[in-house]
């Protein structure tokens, strides 16, 4: 029994990422829109962007064009498998299948992905694309991971249902440690979400996309999908570690109520990228690098139970 | 009484070299010197006696002296004095010696000087080819008056590639262009870049090359290369039609009735606000700062809006005829005008204010692609750039020309020579083009709109003249000529002189810094030259060449 609630878990998690991830993004693009004084897309234009690009035809191209199309595929699914162990208004669907050290893991993988995109590549503006890449990874993944740890240390287990439902506000009198853990990850999520100000790898005007700059087509869809789902991912696990409230209501409430929250995060994103220029990767790192020292900080202070 | 004063230091201290000297005007000098000692008079005026280095300019004029002309243009910008250095060469073999050594800023036009007219720089330290495409064969120089405008080149030599110099040690290259989404048109950097940092480059540009110059020189009329002029630049597009028409106009001895004067200046201005903020706007574009370009060019569109009103065209306003202007501000259009004018100084005031306090944009401008004083100085930096490093040196006012002598106006300055400076400079340079349109608007007076001229203008006479484009410096050099057209017109336009600083401005910066850098200057695209296609069932690859896709398109409209 409980074999098949996961897997109908699982499908549904999945599936409604997918579906919900471009929506996400029509909303993101029309704010925008209406912030910069224009009229901007109709709010189901990603769907339709999505729909040509895997209509086109399938071009290899790059250096190395087996790698190009298992970047690509590996993405997207990366991303779908972190979508089963995130809770969506319910419980984590592959609860028992797996725990943090499996999701902190996959979070990183989904960047690895941009790396062998492009590897794959080979050009020079692609290389300098994942050299940024990685210097964001090296500073930017360990915050996420801290913020889950810290969780942890407060629940004294790595179960994920017991993680991901607000775990950093749980301690003995004023949760110190997870107030700062929220003031870091909410400072950076635009890098978790590749967003303004923290865009560098890919940056048009500098680096031309960066290691995407060779795909096209299907595969170029199947990236653009999986950075859509990111938007969506990152926002729910925030939702879950930090803003829980609420989840654990009767179904349908619960649920809509977590859905609502993980969109105001999507409208405060696109506000922020909307009203910033993009950081230079030095000073992003140094940004990284301090909120990183300040995440450690509360690291310590959660074994010591604040 | 400056020139004559000038002219008599110049007599007392070189005496003997100058061989005639012309003085049309208070503000206008030229002296004719001994070729042999050019370099040391040029040395004089620019270290001496502290004049701006304008531009150098090559002419074949063997059919009317038998001689090769050069010259050196310099300013002396508090005196209100434009000066010309000119040498006559041997029609055998011109040569003429290389100002390079002390004056850095003559580097690119002794170069295209060698390429088009074939005067060779001596003592050049970097004569390579500038101008002329790859191919071009050696010894052809297509500004010569007995080349003709649409030679082929016998031994045009497409195979033939651009020798790159060799990177530093330790550097790899980076190709930046000739095709960048920053770039709008072809300009090639090769970056040598050391992990992020930029150590150097080298620029090979000219890529789209069109001949203007020499169109105008032999097939156009006087009243025909205004419109050519304009179309130099796809943004200060006016500046160029008034500079030339200027130069004519001076060298002619003519003066424009008072209110084309005005209408001249009202469009330089408003051409001067649309590219201000069309620059704001990119440079937002380029760190990442979409909603400044979107709102920049939401504030921008009234622009076009009531220029497309007074000319019938958004950019290319055709404004000039030598001798007047084609377009009139009426009663109407004045009203109008002035509505733009008030809501794009409340909108503009909203965003600079938004702009100026933004830590974020500063973060990514402040001490970035730095441009000092004395650089602006060895280099020839002109316009926002040099304005932004202290130097005060505006056209409109040190050498005015049609209105400018009667409006006032703050020449906007600022100290720290980066990008963030020349921002600031250029966003409160709106203002002031706000207040000048406004006097002008006022101070109107009524009359004609053109000079009526009966005779043939006057041949083999100098004329220059300095208008102040968005971007810097505009300077057009012009001799009156038979035919009813110019013997030799060339243009300097601003870019000219700041792309050749833009080397010193991205040595030692990250990469991500190169675009800003390069923000403000308008490089030049081309075609491809080359296309590559391949069958699929065999796989063979066939390059299509040069010669091959030209007849594959001329075929065609043959059997049409």
């Amino acid at each position: 029994m409980t074999v098949i609630l996961s897997i109908a878990g699982c499908l549904a998690n999945v599936m409604l990422v997918l579906l919900l991830a471009p929506l996400a993004q029509g909303i993101l693009r029309k704010l925008t829109a209406r912030i910069q004084s224009r009229q901007g897309p109709p709010l189901l234009q990603p769907y339709f962007d999505l729909l040509k690009l895997l209509g086109k035809e399938d071009i290899e191209s790059g250096e190395f064009p087996p790698m190009q199309r298992f970047a690509a595929y590996l993405s997207l699914s990366t991303v779908l498998a972190i979508a089963c162990f995130v809770p969506m208004g319910f419980s984590a669907p592959m609860n028992s299948a797996g725990d943090l050290i499996l999701l902190i893991y996959l979070l990183t993988l989904s960047g690895v992905c941009t790396l062998l995109a492009g590897l794959a590549a080979g050009s020079t503006y692609s290389l300098l694309g994942i050299s940024r890449e990685m210097m964001t990874m090296v500073t930017l993944e360990p915050l996420f991971a801290i913020a889950i740890i810290v969780g942890a240390v407060h629940t004294g287990s790595l179960r994920l249902d017991t993680v991901l439902h607000g775990s950093v506000w749980v301690s003995n009198g004023l949760p110190l440690s997870g107030l700062v853990m929220l003031a870091v990850i909410g400072l950076s999520f635009q890098g978790f979400v590749q967003r303004v100000p923290f865009d560098i790898s890919e940056a048009e005007t500098e680096l031309m996309e960066g290691p995407l700059m060779e795909y096209s087509g299907p595969k170029l869809a199947l990236f653009k999908y999986a950075q859509m789902a990111k938007l969506i991912l990152y926002s729910g696990l925030f939702v879950a570690l930090f803003i829980p409230f609420g989840s654990a209501w009767v179904f349908p409430i619960g649920w809509l109520l977590f859905w609502a929250k993980v969109f105001v995060l999507v409208l405060s994103v696109t506000l922020i990228a909307a009203t910033h220029a993009r950081y230079r990767i030095d000073q992003a790192i140094r940004i990284f690098a301090g909120l990183v020292c300040v995440g450690f900080v509360a690291l310590i202070f959660a074994t010591y139970g604040y | 009484m400056i020139a004559r004063d000038r002219f008599e230091e110049f007599k007392q201290r070189f005496g003997p070299l100058i061989k005639r000297a012309d003085l049309p005007s208070d503000r206008r000098l030229f002296v004719y010197i001994d070729p042999s000692s050019v370099k040391h008079v040029c040395q004089h005026i620019f270290r001496e006696l502290d004049a701006r280095y304008v531009a150098s300019i090559g002419c074949d004029d063997r059919p009317f002296s038998g001689k090769f002309l050069v010259v050196h243009n310099f300013a002396f910008d508090k005196d209100h004095l434009l000066c010309g250095v000119l040498a006559h060469l041997p029609p055998e073999k011109p040569e003429i010696d290389s100002i390079t050594d002390f004056v850095p800023a003559a580097s690119w036009a002794e170069r295209e000087m060698r390429d088009l007219i074939g005067i060779e720089p001596v003592g050049h330290r970097y004569p390579k080819r500038l101008v002329l495409p790859d191919g071009w064969p050696d010894g052809n120089h297509p500004l010569r008056k007995d080349v003709p405008w649409n030679q082929v080149p016998e031994g045009f030599d497409e195979t033939r590639e651009f020798k790159f110099d060799e990177p530093p040690e330790g550097c790899t290259v980076v190709p930046f262009g000739p095709f960048h989404p920053t770039l709008d048109e072809p300009a090639h950097f090769r970056l040598y870049v050391e992990g992020e940092m930029v150590r150097g480059c080298e620029y090979r540009g000219f890529m789209v090359h069109r001949g203007i110059e020499k169109l105008a020189e032999s097939v156009m009329s006087y009243n025909d290369i205004p419109v050519l002029a304009e179309r130099i630049c796809g943004i200060c597009g006016c500046v160029h039609n008034v500079a030339y028409v200027q130069a004519v106009e001076e060298a002619a001895g003519l003066t424009p009735p008072p209110r084309a004067e005005y209408v001249r200046t009202i469009m330089l201005e408003l051409e001067r606000l649309h590219s201000h903020l069309l620059w704001v706007g990119l440079a937002g574009h380029i760190v990442g700062f979409d909603t400044l370009f979107m709102q920049s060019f939401r504030i921008r569109e009234p622009i076009m809006w009531i220029a497309e009103k007074i000319s019938g065209n958004r950019k290319t306003y055709a404004l000039c005829v030598v001798g007047g202007v084609r377009w009139n501000i009426t009663a109407e259009l004045k009203t109008e005008l002035r509505q733009v004018l008030d809501n794009l100084e409340s909108e503009w005031s909203a965003v600079v204010s938004a702009v100026s306090g933004d830590k974020n944009v500063q973060s990514r401008t402040r001490g970035i692609g730095i441009a000092d004083a004395a650089l602006a100085k060895s280099l020839g930096l002109i316009g926002p750039v040099a304005r932004a490093a202290g130097v005060d040196i505006d056209c409109r006012r040190d050498h005015p020309y049609a209105a400018y002598d009667r409006v006032e106006f703050k020449v906007i300055t600022a100290r720290d020579g980066d990008v963030w400076s020349r921002l600031i400079v250029r966003m409160q340079e709106v203002f002031e083009s706000i207040s000048i349109i406004r006097q002008c608007l006022e101070k109107m007076e009524d009359g004609p709109l053109q000079l009526e001229i009966t005779d043939e203008l006057p041949v083999g006479r100098i004329g220059v003249s300095s208008v102040e484009a968005p971007r810097g410096e505009s300077h057009h050099f012009v001799i009156t000529g038979e035919n009813n057209r110019p013997r030799r017109w060339r243009v300097r336009a601003p870019t000219y002189q700041n792309l050749q600083g833009v080397p010193a401005m991205i040595k030692d910066q990250q990469i991500a810094d190169m675009t800003i850098s390069l923000g403000s200057i308008d490089p030049c695209f081309s075609c491809t030259d080359r296309l590559e296609t391949i069958d699929l069932r065999s796989g063979a690859v066939k390059v299509w060449s040069q010669k091959e896709l030209l007849q594959l398109t001329q075929g065609r409209k043959d059997t049409r």
